[in-house]
């Protein structure tokens, strides 16, 4: 099997698994499936987590992104979400995954802002950390990120550093909080994270007039839908 | 190449052009609807997607395929703008509105004459163009009826026939009768901001929507699914264009929608009249409908650029621009956020329709005395959800509070706890017009069909709308900490881009030589074609959102081309 070919299948099968998962979900929200969920993140922040050095398993990009490309993306995602004990970050939750898809479909004519962007990150990095922004450490890659919101940060052209910070951080927002059906937000952890219920086709007036969290339906995404009745529980 | 006749061309089928088709055609005229978009279904709204139709606005104008540019002043080049709020399908804006629905005051018809009696011609900004409606509230009242009952509109009377209302909106005109449906459902952030305001001496009310509490003609009561403001109703609960006046036009056997039509030019002849409209097909085919009567009822850059593209050696300013006012008056509401935080409790504010759910009317228009404040007329305060839509990604738009970074862990944990337990309000403001805040044609930027570009030159930073968005945040800020929250911030008000609802750019007036159309939509300069829309809104007339003065305004026209135009044709009515 070609390198090409194994990265599609990969790919297939992330979002095959996926969509099982958010089915199984939204019919039962039983104690396994958080169970799996909770196992998936573990495996995902051992092989992703560990070091600055590491560089991403590779099972999350590749529509789009070279390996390089990716680990820069990923570093830059986890400062913009980080993981917490417990709390998986962006990079567990798929952000990468996330953007490499949106950029080989909806966002093919960003491709260059990202090329562009991510290349004068580096440049930026080098110049002042003398290292790529993938092998900074936490607080020197946060200085950057700063720098870059602030319009600090010399060298950039096109993208301009403000508009790549925040197109950036756009679309990490995206791969965190979009529905899973498009790569990101693996196992609704965004939602899950933030206390969003997914697209629910009802609300009671009791349920909007209450001053506790929403619980009384599985959280709902658009591939769990299909023949899942929501009310219950 | 296509050509075809018929009575009536109607160019976009949206809030008017809806209200025109069908009602043209109940008398039986035959029109033709050129709608630029498909035209949807129900069933195409689900499910919901935050990312498709918030986030990458699938029911509004593509940017790249039909840019609109803007530039604070004649100095600047203008660059097209990120985003775009009108709709882009049959149906037009009504598909994915928030279905807020307003009747204005009775002095919004009449801005500058309150003014200049209550306080004086001096409180007028010397440069701005404020003036009154060649229409009053009463003349209007019949046409705001049958627009709340035809659509489906829910609210509760609080001028009923001169008597006021506790729990309505004590500051509305006087109505003839009660709304058609009861109010929607109140959610947690309205009881709060309800129970604020009134504590603090203010009027809150359920805001009225154009969106079904129970079942009515035949379609389904609400849901609260929240998915509002920018989505399609899944259930047909939105009193959109789509499921109540089309319906009806189709059923007259009159009416012929011809979507993927992209009007680029009103044709007119050497006697002044319009003869009819050329449009290009959804493969790129150049095409045109005759017709005896031409509507433009398109978004107000669309309906001022058709005009400009349409000049000709009798009218080398554009049709109907023998004043030179066309493009002239641009106006915008500006839409300032408070924010409140609980850490004691959940709002959930993602749930129910999402834009503004329950409203003060006590700052706006002229219910307040504006002595000694620096401003003249006001705003609508409601509460609701970030962007007028409850999804997280419309959250994440929003700026945090002061100290709190935009990303990272502080931002992290910030929004983690924030999302599910915050309310915020919007203060949406009537910014006064001013002549130099102009529409005109984008000489560098062309859209997918070679048309120059819609080109916005505004700034709303004036000294007056600068100390209103002040005063409205303060006031904000006010309700929010007696809502009890534990922190309480507003965010940066945007740069000098137009907010919400724009307006202006064909204005109706009395007088030919300062206007474009008459009361009823009507050219001065070429009597057969008509422009209908929030184009012709000579001033904001309020804090309100415009739809449904638009609709009423759509039937005042319907009635006076029915009963009367038609008598004498190409006669100014």
């Amino acid at each position: 099997m070609s390198q090409q070919n194994d990265t599609h299948d990969r790919k297939h099968d992330e979002t095959r698994r996926a969509f099982l998962v958010g089915a199984a979900l939204g019919a039962a929200a039983g104690t396994s499936l958080v169970t799996e969920a909770r196992a998936q993140g573990n495996d995902a922040h051992a092989t992703t987590g560990a070091a600055p050095h590491t560089m991403p398993s590779g099972d999350s990009h590749g529509a789009f992104f070279n390996d390089e490309d990716a680990a820069t993306v990923t570093a830059f995602a986890e400062r913009i979400w980080p993981a917490a004990p417990g709390k998986p970050g962006a990079t567990e939750i798929g952000v990468l995954n996330y953007i490499d898809l949106a950029l080989a479909g909806a966002y093919f004519d960003m491709q260059d802002f990202y090329r562009r962007g991510l290349a004068q990150l580096d440049t930026y990095s080098r110049s002042t950390q003398q290292k790529p922004f993938a092998q900074l450490n936490g607080a020197q890659q946060d200085d950057v990120i700063r720098a870059l919101e602030q319009g600090k940060a010399t060298g950039f052209d096109w993208p301009s550093a403000q508009l790549f910070f925040n197109t950036v951080r756009t679309h990490v927002m995206e791969g965190l909080f979009a529905d899973p059906v498009y790569g990101g937000n693996k196992n609704f952890e965004g939602w899950r994270q933030i206390g969003f219920p997914g697209a629910q086709p009802i609300f009671s007036q009791e349920d909007m007039q209450s001053r506790e969290a929403f619980t009384r339906a599985p959280i709902v995404g658009i591939q769990a839908r299909a023949g899942t009745p929501v009310r219950g529980g | 190449m296509a050509t075809e006749k018929t009575d009536v061309v109607i160019v976009g089928v949206g809030a008017a052009g809806g209200i025109l088709a069908a009602e043209l055609a109940k008398a039986g005229m035959k029109v033709v609807g050129l709608e630029r978009g498909p035209r949807l279904k129900t069933a195409d709204f689900e499910p919901h997607d935050e990312l498709r139709y918030f986030q990458r606005q699938d029911l509004r104008p593509d940017v790249k395929r039909q840019p609109v540019t803007w530039r604070a002043n004649t100095n600047a080049r203008a660059h097209p703008l990120g985003t775009l709020s009108y709709g882009n399908q049959a149906g037009g804006g009504t598909v994915h509105y928030g279905s807020v629905s307003w009747r204005m005051h009775e002095d919004d018809f009449r801005a500058r004459s309150q003014t200049v009696e209550r306080y004086g011609a001096a409180a007028i900004p010397q440069d701005s163009s404020l003036v009154d409606w060649p229409v009053s509230y009463a003349d209007l009242e019949p046409s705001y009826d049958r627009a709340e009952y035809e659509l489906g509109v829910s609210g509760k009377a609080g001028n009923l026939q001169g008597t006021k209302i506790d729990g309505g909106n004590v500051f509305e005109a006087a109505r003839r009768r009660e709304y058609p449906l009861p109010p929607l459902l109140l959610d947690q952030s309205g009881m709060m901001f309800d129970e604020a305001a009134r504590k603090l001496g203010y009027h809150p009310f359920s805001t009225p929507r154009a969106i079904l509490s129970q079942p009515y003609n035949g379609r389904p009561g609400c849901t609260y699914c929240g998915f509002c403001q920018a989505f399609g109703c899944h259930v047909a609960a939105k009193s959109s264009i789509l499921v109540t006046k089309l319906p009806e036009a189709d059923a007259t056997g009159n009416f012929k929608l011809i979507t993927g039509a992209m009007a680029y030019r009103v044709n007119s002849d050497n006697s002044g009249r319009a003869t009819g409209v050329s449009y290009y097909g959804p493969g790129g085919s150049d095409n045109t409908v005759e017709a005896d009567l031409v509507i433009l009822t398109t978004f107000i850059y669309d309906n001022v650029r058709l005009l400009l593209l349409s000049k000709t050696d009798k009218f080398p300013n554009g049709l109907a621009n023998a004043s030179g006012e066309v493009g002239r008056h641009l106006m915008a509401h500006m839409m300032p956020n408070v924010f409140v935080r609980f850490d004691d409790r959940f709002v959930n504010n993602f749930m129910g329709p999402s834009a503004q759910k329950h409203t003060i009317d006590d700052f706006n228009a002229d219910n307040f005395n504006h002595g000694g404040l620096g401003f003249i007329r006001g705003a609508q305060i409601s509460v609701g959800t970030p962007n007028l839509e409850g999804g997280p990604l419309a959250a994440t738009t929003i700026f945090p509070p002061p100290g709190v970074p935009r990303w990272g862990a502080a931002y992290r944990d910030f929004f983690a706890k924030t999302y599910a337990r915050h309310a915020v309000m919007v203060g949406q403001t009537e910014n006064l017009p001013y002549a130099d805040q102009t529409i005109d044609l984008d000489p560098n930027v062309r859209d997918a069909w070679g048309l120059p570009a819609p080109r916005l030159t505004y700034d709303w930073r004036r000294p007056n709308e600068l100390k209103r968005v002040e005063f409205m945040q303060a006031k904000m800020e006010e309700i929010g900490r007696a809502m009890g929250g534990q922190q309480v911030w507003r965010t940066p008000v945007a740069p000098g881009l137009p907010g919400a609802h724009h307006e202006g750019g064909t204005r109706m007036g009395s007088d030919p030589k300062t206007s474009v159309v008459n009361r009823y939509g009507q050219s001065w300069d070429i009597p057969n074609l008509f422009v209908i829309g929030s184009s012709t809104f000579p001033t904001m007339g309020t804090g309100f959102n415009p739809t449904l003065t638009i609709q009423a305004l759509a039937y005042y026209s319907a009635d006076a081309i029915v009963n009367r135009y038609r008598k004498s044709p190409g006669a100014l009515l």
